[in-house]
């Protein structure tokens, strides 16, 4: 029955906005509350793991699944996806988007969000590659809302290169599923997750090896794992906010979650050592990509994406640390995920008022816009690693787990490249938020509402800086057994 | 004998369907492309018939007609609706001309059977022989992909290396569960639609397809 809540609503929204014709305002307010069912149905989720359930199953030959893992990312996912809906453009209010170019966004948003949901819940692991595809295929339908040339590049880049790197992963389900046949024989469900991994002792290891890069090459371009970034900051800039808000606060996870998936599967047949190792190789050219690509931003949403592609490394770090730092990374996931959603709607008020995404043009932002450069502020602290925020914490986690696992000159290294992170980041931000603001941008601010979805991200963060709630801890302890035995 | 002729039958077809692959780096208009592609594509749904028939698959039958609808037809009598709304225009300069394009593709189908050598020795199948060749047309897919510069003919490499991960998943397995088969196929199809679409909207903005243009966006 959760498994319907979850996924149903998000469908039944893209039909409502596919029905009717032109768009009407009513019509995104309706997703917007639709959208609050898929988020009550990933809490009773989670809820129903805590209270000692291994795992959720549903539906013929157990097509649906979720465990801590997939709990906790649905969670995340409804989360961002609510947020998105209700700053997403035609809720009411001025506009840059005709009629046309609303229902479009409301169908596919819809649509997007259905297939991360679906991502996560599937259990066949070639269900979730499919869902994964689709994502790519649904967001780059709506990045070029109003048709520039930037929009069209960035989504042909984006559709072309998160194509082609997924259908590599599929080469690795492909590689790993004819091994399985040849061990066992053809089954309808021997691409279930719980069912390969009980095979997994008995796969052949050059097979499986072969199959985790192809998996992890394919998976990672969706994840912007360096040097597969590339389309990454095009595509997160140029697409509407509140769609970037989704893209780099849960799409990334959502890749993610598939290669950790895999990796419990090749952990199981090769033992942890080289799928760690590839993780620590990626993971830390991502962080070393990102910060030196954050210095020389000029446009704050492409350095948001930076952010985002430093988080990224540093959560593959983490998964390749062992259990303390599985444990680091899906805690730093959940708080990035609330950071960087939060920073991105922002960073679309911010372009409505001063009609730029140069950061050169923006100046004063304390001053013209109080709530929203308060808060960006708030949400760049954050997503540095300050405290009392709680990517301070994930972040200190995930480096103690280095040095735990007897790796202190790579996390040396790790916190240098975080600092340069840190200092670019403030930098830029710094010049944005003082100085007086240019003369032709009028004061005005979110106002009413709109303020609140906002301060409950940032509660999140600040709450997660200051303490640990219980039920997420033991949410992440059987993440942590479920991914790292 | 039934065995030996069936594993020389997969060899064959293969080797046919990397031809196809090949023969499209020697092209340079786009009809030649397209109708690379489906030739390629009929030979493959052919092949999964022989797979299903030999291996004793019969779900494979319903995999071949719709690869036969969707490749061998829809696609292609799509692609050429496109060519001629957008103005075909030839594939003139490709980043990397014909001569080395053919001896790259020549050295990734080398580079192929080095990856897939554990593979084909790990296997027991009478079809593994076909293994490594289509590794090699995955290779090449990317190959054209990178190396060529207007869109519908990237739209091609992609296809071809859609192909290539078909020809993989019957050689390997003699097909994947039919659930998932029957989604790749909706992603395939939702995919290229999509891709269709921009191809008109790159047309649109920027009046050309050359993808060459696609540069304003940096760092």
């Amino acid at each position: 029955m959760q498994f319907v809540l979850l996924l149903f609503p998000s469908l039944l929204s893209a039909l409502v906005a596919y029905l009717v014709r032109p768009y009407r305002v009513a019509v995104g307010w309706a997703n917007a509350c639709l959208s609050l069912v898929p988020l009550g149905a990933a809490l009773a989720i989670a809820g129903s793991i805590l209270s000692g359930n291994e795992a959720l199953v549903f539906g013929p030959n157990d097509l649906l699944r979720a465990d801590a893992l997939s709990a906790l990312l649905m969670t995340c996912v409804a989360a961002v996806a609510t947020l998105a809906l209700f700053f997403s453009p035609g809720l009411g209010g001025e506009t840059l988007y005709d009629s046309a170019q609303l229902r479009r966004y409301h169908i596919f948003v819809n649509l997007f969000i259905f297939a991360m949901l679906l991502a996560v819940a599937a259990n066949n692991v070639g269900i979730m590659w499919i869902a994964v595809e689709a994502t790519t295929i649904f967001s780059a339908m709506i990045i070029p809302l109003a048709l520039t040339k930037a929009s069209v590049e960035a989504s042909w880049k984006y559709i072309l290169i998160s194509s082609v790197g997924i259908t590599l992963a599929f080469v690795g389900t492909v590689l790993a599923y004819f091994d399985f046949v040849a061990l066992s024989g053809r089954a309808e469900n021997a691409l279930n997750w719980p069912v390969l991994l009980a095979a997994a002792p008995g796969l052949h290891p050059e097979v499986v090896r072969i199959a985790f890069v192809f998996i992890l090459i394919g998976f990672g371009t969706k994840a912007g794992i360096a040097p597969m970034h590339t389309w990454l900051p095009d595509a997160h800039s140029e697409a509407p906010s509140s769609l970037s808000a989704m893209m780099s606060g849960v799409l990334l996870a959502v890749a993610l979650y598939a290669i950790t998936r895999w990796k419990v599967v090749v952990d199981a047949a090769l033992g942890p050592a080289f799928s760690n190792q590839m993780l620590l190789l990626l993971g830390v050219f991502s962080v070393l990509v990102a910060a030196f690509s954050l210095v020389i931003q000029r446009n704050y949403k492409r350095m948001l994406a930076y952010s985002s592609i430093e988080h990224t490394g540093l959560i593959c770090i983490g998964l390749g640390l062992g259990p303390l730092g599985v444990f680091a990374a899906f805690l730093h996931l959940a708080c990035h995920t609330a950071a960087k959603s939060m920073l991105f709607i922002l960073s679309g008020e911010v372009l409505h008022r001063y009609h730029s995404p140069d950061m050169e043009r923006v100046s004063g932002l304390l001053k013209v816009m109080p709530w929203t450069g308060g808060l960006f502020m708030l949400g760049i602290l954050a997503v540095v690693g300050l405290p009392p925020f709680g990517l301070f914490i994930s972040e200190f986690a995930l480096i103690r787990a280095g040095f735990a696992d007897g790796r202190p000159v790579l996390m040396a290294a790790v916190l240098a490249l975080i600092a340069v992170g840190f200092v670019a980041l403030l930098r830029h931000s710094n010049r944005m938020l003082y100085g007086t603001p240019p003369r032709e941008v009028i004061m005005g601010d979110i106002r009413g509402w709109r303020i609140a979805p906002l301060l409950v991200s940032m509660s999140v963060l600040l709450v997660l800086g200051l303490t640990l709630p219980a039920p997420l801890e033991s949410l992440l302890h059987q993440v942590v057994k479920v991914v790292a035995k | 004998m039934n065995g030996t002729l069936f594993s020389q039958l997969a060899t064959l077809g293969s080797s046919v369907v990397l031809l196809f692959g090949i023969v499209l780096l020697c092209r340079r208009s786009l009809h030649a492309y397209i109708e690379a592609f489906r030739w390629q594509s009929l030979v493959l749904a052919a092949l999964i018939v022989a797979v299903g028939h030999f291996g004793r698959v019969p779900e494979l039958y319903v995999v071949a007609v719709v690869f036969f609808a969707l490749k061998g037809v829809f696609i292609p009598r799509y692609l050429e609706r496109l060519a001629k709304r957008v103005g075909a225009e030839r594939e003139s300069q490709p980043y990397v001309n014909i001569t080395s394009s053919l001896v790259i593709a020549a050295l990734l189908v080398l580079l192929a059977y080095a990856v897939m050598r554990p593979v084909v020795l790990a296997s027991q199948l009478p079809t593994r022989g076909g293994l490594p060749l289509a590794v090699g047309l995955i290779f090449i897919g990317l190959f054209i992909l990178i190396s060529r510069r207007k869109a519908l003919t990237q739209i091609v490499g992609f296809l071809v290396l859609e192909n290539g991960i078909a020809l993989l998943a019957v050689l390997g397995s003699f097909g994947i569960p039919l659930i998932v088969e029957l989604g790749v196929f909706l992603d395939l199809m939702m995919g290229f639609l999509v891709m269709q679409v921009f191809v008109y909207h790159i047309h649109g903005t920027f009046e050309s397809i050359d993808v060459e243009q696609l540069n304003q966006l940096r760092h």
